[in-house]
């Protein structure tokens, strides 16, 4: 994609902060891998690293009313949409601080003052959900939006074809951003679909799809922004493939042998990070200095997260029994 | 006071619901100009617009789940499924989604939908028009599922459900739709979620029911009491959470439970109901406690005979009573 001058689409300080958030994602991701090799919470933990471009972009762009409905594995998606690191190590640490006191497995992300809606671990069905979001802001007249991530797993799914053909029917204020990492969990592409593209699928809802580069911050900066645009403005949903991959398993558990080497060397190779990194440098935007000073502050900040979470209460046996239903009027 | 059917009863709790909160619509297959395939939201697309009762493709998956994610948002909903048997693509969104939402989210999110579902048999509707189904849901916390059997508690109930800010399955019969008439109220009014109700009183046993066959135990009732066989019947109408208070006092006072559903017998509400009534009756029974319910097969069968076979009458809760009270 030819980028001549990129604070077109965002301002430079918007561009310094977006960088930032992609670094924090980058910092908080590998870090939390080290802790979990020294067992210091529970379970297993989902890194998405090398996928940060195509979560942390589209959340950044969006509004504090604006929905995101994610997967799991979607940490880019909750620190672009501004949610606060410490809420997000308190969650992966199960602690009565995360916004589900405890209750939901490592890497389930949700923050309801941001409308960003704790995923189930069913794959896809968060698609219906964010649809429905949709839906609802269409009847109540609301010029809000919905993004919809998942990954190219999901879109084998018998749900996911009931959402994408219903918000095609309605134009509905939603962005469908699948994250194609190649594999889902150790299944490989040719397994799961005919297709090369993702994208043709949105060709049976009646709505565009487009395949992009996911790991040019920029080309997933201006699609996401268009297709977002569009649908806050009535031209209903998109479709966006970002190609992308993952460095590691599946879960820290998975050491993902089933991956060529050459293939996960390649596309270390096309890291988003520093590729936007070097534009940023190149346009002036920021410093070498800067750039050092935004690893050390994203540091800092997991830093503060980790410490916050390791020193919050686990929540007491007993409050497994709440939290079932509302009660009040 | 006004006559209405059972499935006027519901049409009529639509549209006051409706009125009242500008923030509820519905969703579902038919439902809209023609009014749904038993005519249970008949009119109301006309009234309130094609948004607010939204008929939808072929895609229970989307109706429950996107009304759950439109609840997300402020609004609230009551979709249709038009009928049980057609549950099963929804059951993702109703399992994963509308139960566990406010479980997993720590209480941040609440989930106001209703899904109204269309059951029961014994009018000819075959395999895959005729299930009762309610037990995959009681068997699910986070819901709550509940049952009418009269045209009353059907309007009542869902007043209650549509106003209660939980995920709650309304399970209505279809062989009750027309078959009923009852005298109802002009005002508003709802029926309290949790409380069963006590139809009939009596001493010699205890029936506990729901839905349909609550009429039957009533008809079944009438015969016993020639006999001097004095029936209580009482009427669960919520099957989650349920009435153990209600319950247990019937049990205790008559010493014999005879438990009557329609869906069959294994793994069914019934079972769960004697199991209560084993762990916190137990010294006070006189009689094995007995069910009446469908046949263990996979479904209804269509043929005639064999439909009346699978159906729970007043003649077979009489007879499984004649026993019971003999015992």
């Amino acid at each position: 994609m030819e980028v001549t001058t990129i604070d077109t689409i965002l301002d430079k300080e918007k561009l310094k902060d977006l960088y930032y958030h992609l670094v924090l994602t980058r910092t908080l991701d590998e870090e939390t891998r080290k802790l979990f090799k020294q067992a210091r919470f529970a379970g297993t933990y989902f890194s998405a690293v090398g996928q940060e471009a195509t979560t942390v972009v589209p959340s950044f762009l969006l509004d504090n009313d604006d929905v995101v409905a994610p997967s799991h594995r979607e940490l880019g998606a909750n620190i672009g949409k501004g949610v606060p690191p410490k809420v997000i190590m308190a969650q992966i640490y199960a602690r009565k601080t995360s916004p589900d006191k405890g209750k939901s497995h490592p890497c389930h992300y949700g923050y309801a003052p941001l409308n960003v809606i704790t995923p189930a671990s069913t794959v896809a069905g968060q698609i219906v959900l964010g649809t429905g979001a949709a839906l609802g802001f269409r009847l109540l007249n609301k010029k809000n939006v919905v993004i919809s991530f998942f990954g190219d797993g999901a879109t084998s799914r018998g749900c996911f074809h009931e959402a994408l053909n219903f918000a095609g029917v309605h134009k509905l204020p939603i962005v469908f951003i699948c994250q194609n990492n190649l594999w889902a969990e150790s299944v490989p592409l040719k397994l799961q679909t005919a297709l090369t593209d993702l994208s043709d699928r949105a060709k049976a809802y009646g709505f565009p799809g487009v395949s992009i580069d996911g790991n040019d911050v920029m080309e997933v900066l201006k699609t996401s922004k268009e297709a977002l645009d569009k649908a806050r403005n009535g031209g209903g949903p998109t479709f966006i493939e970002c190609k992308t991959y993952r460095w590691y398993g599946h879960s820290e558990i998975d050491p993902a042998d089933y991956r060529p080497p050459e293939e996960v060397e390649y596309w270390k190779s096309r890291d988003p990070i520093p590729r936007f990194e070097q534009l940023l440098i190149e346009q002036k935007i920021i410093t070498e200095e800067e750039k050092k000073a935004a690893y050390s502050k994203a540091k800092q900040d997991v830093d503060e997260a980790v410490a916050y979470a390791e020193n919050s209460p686990f929540p007491q046996a007993e409050e497994a029994l709440e939290d079932l239903y509302y009660e009040g009027e | 006071m006004h006559k209405v059917t059972y499935i006027e009863a519901i049409t009529e709790a639509l549209r006051e619901e409706m009125e009242r909160d500008d923030k509820l619509f519905m969703m579902g297959e038919d439902i809209g100009l023609y009014g749904g395939v038993f005519k249970a939201t008949k009119g109301l697309q006309k009234q309130f617009g094609e948004m607010r009762v939204l008929d939808t493709p072929l895609s229970e998956s989307l109706i429950a789940g996107a009304s759950i994610g439109a609840t997300l948002v402020g609004l609230k909903a009551v979709p249709e499924i038009q009928f049980a048997d057609f549950i099963t693509p929804a059951m993702d969104q109703i399992i994963q989604q509308a139960a566990k939402l406010r479980y997993r989210s720590g209480g941040s999110y609440r989930v106001p939908v209703v899904f109204r579902v269309c059951c029961g048999g014994g009018i000819g509707g075959g395999l895959y028009h005729s299930q009762s189904n309610e037990a995959w849901f009681v068997d699910q916390p986070g819901l709550k599922v509940v049952a009418p059997a009269t045209p009353y508690d059907a309007k009542g109930l869902l007043k209650a459900a549509i106003r209660d800010n939980n995920p709650i399955i309304y399970f209505e019969h279809k062989k009750l739709y027309r078959s009923l008439k009852q005298d109802i109220p002009d005002d508003d009014y709802i029926v309290p979620i949790g409380k069963a109700d006590r139809k009939l009183e009596g001493e010699t046993l205890s029936i506990i029911t729901y839905g349909l066959p609550v009429n039957y135990a009533l008809e079944a009732a009438k015969e016993l009491a020639k006999e001097n066989i004095k029936v209580e019947v009482i009427d669960l109408r919520t099957l989650l959470p349920i009435d153990k208070d209600m319950i247990l006092e019937s049990v205790k006072k008559t010493g014999r439970a005879l438990i009557v559903h329609e869906a069959n017998k294994t793994g069914g509400v019934g079972g769960e109901i004697a199991a209560i009534i084993a762990e916190e009756a137990f010294d006070y029974l006189d009689a094995p406690v007995t069910r009446v319910a469908g046949p263990d097969v996979p479904a209804m069968p269509f043929s005639p005979p064999m439909e009346e076979f699978f159906m729970v009458s007043p003649k077979k809760i009489a007879d499984a009573a004649r026993k019971l009270a003999a015992y």
